[in-house]
């Protein structure tokens, strides 16, 4: 907390900026709502705010890097449903989820591969693994969800440790790993130079090519970690999970501060983003707001955290 | 500098929110009794607003105030659950709820059960054998049989072939119990005419343009299709604009769709589709909170109540 008030650097004061807007979102609801500021419903926001969260952190990896993943959600999808139907083959849990989070680390490779080696745009990658990830996962199940799991598979969505939801304690490690790789190793510094300056990253002889396969392999990585959650979660794992889910893990990043030019970012900041969204929706509907309304909201917040960034560059300049 | 920017980002989303906050924020209109909500699936479908409206007139009746609430899309079951538990929060009377996806809601429904909050099931029913291996309950399913309704288009379609023809089938989406029962319920229909076929059955996902390509495909595919039955209206509208497209008689192949949407029966009216299956969703929403109401006061209710359905074609179409 400290940190944020001694130091003067742009980017602390955004995610200053990040973090005051929580806070205040936080206070309007407990003025307009009684039901808000409770442990329950904070648990309750926290949890429903988990798998986004840490798809989320994927997504700043890659926008860090001046990419994006369309493919995130498609991803979590496909991966979910063959860990689901590893389950159900009557595997141990364990074996189930290895091979779910491998066929998402697999897909977010092959976003690699065709980004560094492929020289096609992320955009235009990651869309193309969109489309073909969706159709993979209906293509395994036939369309249908595939439901019912042990309860020692359900307990990572239903337990609790020390009244904490085990799917918060996910996406606090998560985060405290990824914010250490980010600022405390050579591939954090990696990362940073990629987007900062592609060309001056070749120069100085980091190999490129190796880190974006990894950084679109660990965004795949975390989308079926994503998609584990979500199945202990429901129950069930559907080939039309997550549809749309690259959208709230990009206005997450965005609302955190990450430019989407590349070279400045934390994953801090796209915690506080992802909570943003997640208090907006709960206040929302504890209010009965109409979802109508609600997209119009977070619209409107993601607009401004962008004219927020506009005026910080002004600024600096 | 630090103070402006701060200010500028809190500033801005504070007149957002008290802006639509301010004039969308939800009012008791009856201080003091009780509030049910109704979460569907989609606001932006006529069948869900006039289950809406349908609701919102049985709650002014019995003077209780009513919260509709539904994810921004149709498929995301996520969004829903996230709704429902937001609703258990807000510690609503009772829930009525249209699932997303009929297994997907049970691990919420046993959450609400926990907390003493009745579950009125419409419309789609949520999986049984999940909700008995949850020890999860809802008070009752108040909706018309999906079965029943293919099972009335099916026997239309033979009766219009005379028993013989070939015939297409465009499904909902797999899995989806809604889906899964209309398509059950039509093939017993047409089963009981052994003399026709069914050349294809393929998803369409419930969508207008899928509809519309899809049934292009088939008819490159197979010319002399006859018939074609789409568990929905909207795909249903797709393979008319598609036979239209295609430049042939909109009486050579006759369309059936499902839910009576507003649309399908002007297009029956107009003579370019054949029959559609008319759900009563206006009276599912007055049903849904009248048993609600029920709950509520401790009476028994029935665990199923049926609502009438019916088959629209051109010569009833004006009733």
């Amino acid at each position: 907390m400290k940190q944020f008030f001694n130091n003067q650097n742009l980017d602390q004061i955004r995610q200053f900026g990040t973090f005051f807007g929580l806070i205040a979102l936080c206070l309007l609801f407990t003025i307009l709502s009684p039901y808000f500021f409770t442990t329950s419903n904070l648990l309750n926001v926290a949890q429903q705010s988990s798998i986004i969260a840490v798809i989320s952190v994927g997504m700043t990896f890659v926008i860090i890097t001046a990419g994006i993943d369309l493919s995130v959600g498609s991803v979590l999808a496909f991966s979910g449903v063959v860990m689901a139907s590893v389950l159900h083959a009557g595997l141990p849990i364990p074996i189930g989820i290895i091979v779910g989070l491998g066929v998402g680390f697999s897909c977010g490779l092959l976003n690699g591969l065709l980004v560094s080696y492929g020289k096609i745009p992320p955009f235009i990658a990651t869309l193309g693994m969109m489309s073909i990830a969706r159709g993979a996962g209906l293509w395994f199940t036939d369309g249908r969800p595939i439901s019912g799991f042990d309860d020692s598979f359900r307990y990572l969505a239903t337990g609790e440790i020390f009244y904490i939801p085990v799917p918060v304690i996910i996406m606090i490690v998560v985060y405290v790993i990824a914010h250490l790789i980010l600022t405390k190793t050579k591939m954090g510094r990696y990362t940073y130079a990629i987007g900062g300056n592609e060309k001056a990253a070749v120069l100085s002889g980091i190999n490129i090519k190796l880190y974006l396969n990894i950084i679109y392999g660990i965004a795949g990585l975390l989308s079926a970690l994503g998609a584990v959650m979500l199945t202990a979660r429901l129950n069930s794992a559907q080939p039309i999970a997550g549809i749309m889910y690259e959208l709230d893990a990009i206005a997450a990043t965005v609302i955190g501060g990450t430019s989407l030019f590349g070279g400045k970012g934390t994953v801090i900041g796209t915690l506080i983003g992802a909570l943003i969204i997640g208090v907006l929706r709960n206040g929302l509907n504890l209010l009965g707001v109409s979802s109508f309304i609600q997209q119009i909201v977070i619209g409107s917040v993601i607009i401004g955290a962008i004219l927020l960034d506009t005026n910080l560059k002004m600024k600096k300049n | 500098m630090k103070n402006i920017t701060t200010h500028q980002f809190s500033a801005l989303l504070l007149i957002t929110l008290l802006v639509f906050t301010s004039f969308s924020c939800y009012k008791e209109e009856f201080p003091g009794r009780p509030t049910v909500a109704l979460v569907v699936k989609t606001l932006n479908n006529p069948f869900f607003n006039d289950m809406q409206t349908g609701a919102e007139e049985m709650a002014r009746e019995l003077e209780i105030n009513l919260i509709v609430q539904a994810a921004e899309r149709e498929v995301d079951v996520e969004q829903q659950v996230q709704i429902v538990e937001n609703l258990i929060q807000r510690r609503v009377d009772a829930i009525m709820l249209t699932p997303s996806g009929s297994r997907e809601v049970v691990p919420v429904i046993a959450s609400a059960n926990r907390n003493n909050i009745p579950i009125i099931n419409l419309d789609t029913r949520v999986d049984a054998d999940l909700l008995a291996s949850d020890n999860a309950f809802v008070s009752t399913f108040i909706g018309s049989d999906n079965y029943e309704g293919g099972l009335i288009a099916g026997r239309y379609v033979g009766e219009q072939l005379n028993g013989v023809g070939k015939v297409a089938i465009l499904e909902g989406i797999p899995g989806h119990e809604t889906a899964d029962s209309r398509q059950q319920g039509f093939l017993s229909g047409i089963g009981e005419y052994p003399g026709i076929e069914i050349v294809t059955s393929q998803t369409a996902n419930w969508e207008r343009n899928m509809g519309y390509t899809v049934f292009q495909n088939i008819l490159q595919s197979f010319n002399d299709v006859q018939a074609v039955f789409a568990a929905s209206d909207l795909m249903a509208l797709g393979a008319v604009e598609a036979i239209a497209s295609s430049g042939r008689d909109p009486d050579d192949i006759i369309v059936v769709g499902f839910d009576a949407h507003v649309e399908a029966v002007d297009a029956i009216r107009r003579g370019v589709m054949h029959a559609t299956i008319a759900q009563n969703p206006y009276e599912i929403g007055r049903a849904g909170v009248e048993y609600a109401y029920k709950v509520l006061n401790g009476e028994d209710i029935p665990n199923n109540i049926n609502v009438e359905i019916k088959l629209i074609t051109r010569d009833n179409v004006d009733e």
